[in-house]
């Protein structure tokens, strides 16, 4: 067996022992979303328009993720909502901003894995680096959609008659911590995918102006500026989106959660 | 969940707004930092581009290629103000040249006295600056006191991991492992003291962010040997300038460190909070919480990180996909080990929720004694 399946096997194992049905179900989701990347790339491969394949992908993994996570109706679905709306306003920016940095395709620190292939795709690789950004921060934002979403549900639950108003407020408060811990989560999760790059920086001998210019250094960089910009936004829109789903679950009497 | 009693710091909106202003012009500035390169920059002025010519390469991709003839002005250096002419062409795809415009700055090389330039890259470091301005501030408008904070610890830890690449430098990386492992413990220590300061709390979490981390690369170590490492190409690893196994390793070990160090905050900080509100529960009830907290938390997180790892290789996918390499082949090469990666830490992330949950119904056991 390949050491993909077996670490994979491990993986299942460990998430059944912890999680039951649940961590089956998480499992799954992982599974799902890859299939679903990979079906991305063969799409953009077959010249469908990059950045709608990205959008369609976006909302899929988000609602794969969200709604096989495992919690209740309120928590997934505001956190579904507030999670689409942030990957709307992301796309906005990221699109722009890719385009001004001009960090597409490859970097000269490439050169030796590019040997041999043709280079002349026929895909325009600027719109495939706005896919690789925005693909890249869907883990994040339904991470912290859901922690938020889940924390204001618990509120809810506890204190059944909590002004809308308050609810807002108090998920911005929970917010702060998520924030924090999701810092690190990025922070150490890009550091550790390119330490490479960064010791060929060093042994290469970059000067501080060529690294802050460098295609693959910026286009990095910028990738977990977006995520952390996405994660920000999460907070205020899901309590947003918390706080008019419960005003209107009350106007028409429906239930807030079916725990 | 979570409900600390956060102080909360409430900044009145005229700071935010004065220190979103001062960052503005420190990105202007940015902007026209030309005297502070050594390479000279040219701003473009003119730019006429050629007729594109169609391409079409061996595995039939239609693709096009256009050369741009440009005037700009040089603005740094010996050559500051002349006037130069020269030369790029860019294809359609783009994969490793660009198209230039009016306006845009960019690196040349200038020989002969200034008659021979030839361009070399764009400058970047405006959109950078840009980028990093928007996120300080919505991180300072949203969280005041704590964002600070946290752009402490990410500052603090960019120093020490620059000290650790240069220190790996100068042992040629025959010690990446030792170095980067032991860097591990320090970010773990500096990121949670910042975090929490030095507490119990503080210690459990340590405890647990290390046992999930450490634990989870003996696990992979383990699956390697038993499977030979079948179907791990380190070949296929980018920017290698030394040895890829270790590298890899560490590789690892940093970036699942983030996941596990989140998870076991959380776990940790809730057992302390229920404690706190139940004096009542036994350490049983204490463990059998935490694996509860855990479990709802572990699937997104692992999301996370396996988007971090994979949405980075899907440029190089698409162009070995277009070189007419099969799927497998592509997957392969590109993507295994950022998968192998991504479920390395999925193990840590996991195994951080028994560690955690232990770890804090001992501490509290203790405690309520």
């Amino acid at each position: 067996m390949s050491t993909i399946t077996v670490l994979g096997l491990v993986l299942l194992g460990l998430m059944t022992w912890i999680g039951g049905k649940q961590g089956i179900s998480s499992f799954l989701s992982l599974l799902f979303n890859f299939g679903v990347l990979f079906f991305a790339i063969v799409l953009i491969a077959f010249h469908f328009s990059p950045i709608i394949v990205a959008l369609v992908t976006g909302i899929i993994v988000l609602a794969l993720t969200i709604f096989m996570g495992g919690g209740d109706d309120l928590t997934s679905q505001t956190a579904f909502f507030a999670s689409v709306i942030v990957l709307l306003v992301l796309i906005v920016m990221i699109i722009p901003v890719v385009n001004w940095a001009q960090i597409q395709g490859f970097g000269q620190e490439n050169s030796e894995d590019l040997e041999g292939m043709s280079l002349l795709i026929g895909i325009n690789l600027l719109k495939i680096a706005m896919v690789t950004a925005i693909i890249s921060t869907l883990g994040a934002i339904a991470e912290a959609a859901m922690a938020i979403s889940a924390g204001l549900v618990e509120i809810v639950t506890q204190r059944p008659k909590i002004e809308a108003s308050q609810l807002y407020h108090d998920g911005l408060v929970i917010g702060r911590h998520i924030i924090g811990t999701t810092f690190n989560t990025l922070f150490f999760g890009f550091f550790g995918g390119f330490l490479a790059l960064f010791i060929w920086f060093a042994s290469v001998g970059y000067s501080f102006g060529e690294i802050l210019n460098d295609k693959v250094f910026v286009s990095e960089i910028l990738m977990i500026l977006f995520s952390m910009i996405g994660v920000i936004i999460t907070v205020p829109l899901t309590a947003l989106v918390m706080k008019h789903e419960v005003t209107y679950r009350r106007k028409h009497d429906q239930p807030l959660s079916d725990l | 969940m979570q409900r600390e009693k956060w102080v909360v710091h409430r900044w009145p909106t005229w700071v935010i707004i004065v220190i979103a202003l001062i960052g503005l012009l420190g990105v202007i500035g940015v902007k026209f930092d030309y005297v502070l390169y050594h390479d000279p920059i040219v701003t473009i002025s003119q730019v006429k581009n050629g007729k594109p010519v169609k391409q079409k390469d061996e595995f039939q991709n239609a693709d096009t290629i256009t050369n741009q003839q440009l005037v700009g002005t040089v603005r740094n250096g010996d050559y500051k103000g002349k006037q130069v002419r020269f030369e790029n062409t860019f294809s359609l795809s783009g994969a490793s040249d660009q198209r230039y415009h009016k306006g845009d700055d960019a690196f040349v090389m200038i020989r002969q006295k200034g008659e021979k330039v030839t361009i070399r890259e764009t400058k970047r470091d405006v959109p950078l600056a840009f980028t990093a301005w928007l996120t300080i501030i919505l991180l300072l408008a949203t969280m005041m006191f704590s964002g600070l904070m946290a752009f402490t610890s990410v500052a603090i830890n960019s120093i020490l991991f620059y000290w650790a690449v240069r220190l790996n430098g100068d042992s040629n990386g025959g010690k990446v492992l030792l170095i980067f492992g032991l860097l591990t413990i320090v970010f773990a220590v500096v990121t949670l003291w910042i975090v929490m300061g030095i507490s119990h709390q503080m210690l459990v979490t340590l405890l647990a962010t290390l046992g999930g981390t450490f634990l989870s690369v003996l696990v992979a170590l383990g699956v390697f040997a038993l499977t030979k490492e079948k179907g791990m190409y380190y070949e296929s690893m980018e920017y290698v300038t030394q040895l890829p196994k270790p590298l890899f390793l560490a590789e690892t070990i940093l970036g699942s460190l983030g996941a596990v160090m989140d998870e076991s905050t959380d776990i940790v900080a809730s057992l302390f909070t229920l404690k706190q509100e139940q004096p009542e529960l036994s350490s049983k009830q204490v463990y059998r919480s935490g694996r509860q907290i855990g479990r709802t938390i572990m699937g997104p997180l692992i999301n996370v990180l396996f988007f971090i790892f994979m949405a980075e290789t899907i440029p190089m996918a698409l162009l070995y996909l277009k070189n007419g390499n099969t799927w497998g082949y592509t997957f392969s090469m590109n993507m295994s080990l950022g998968m192998i990666q991504s479920l390395i830490s999925g193990i840590g992330i996991v195994l951080a929720i028994p560690l955690a949950s232990w770890f804090a119904s001992f501490a509290l056991r203790r405690r309520a004694q």
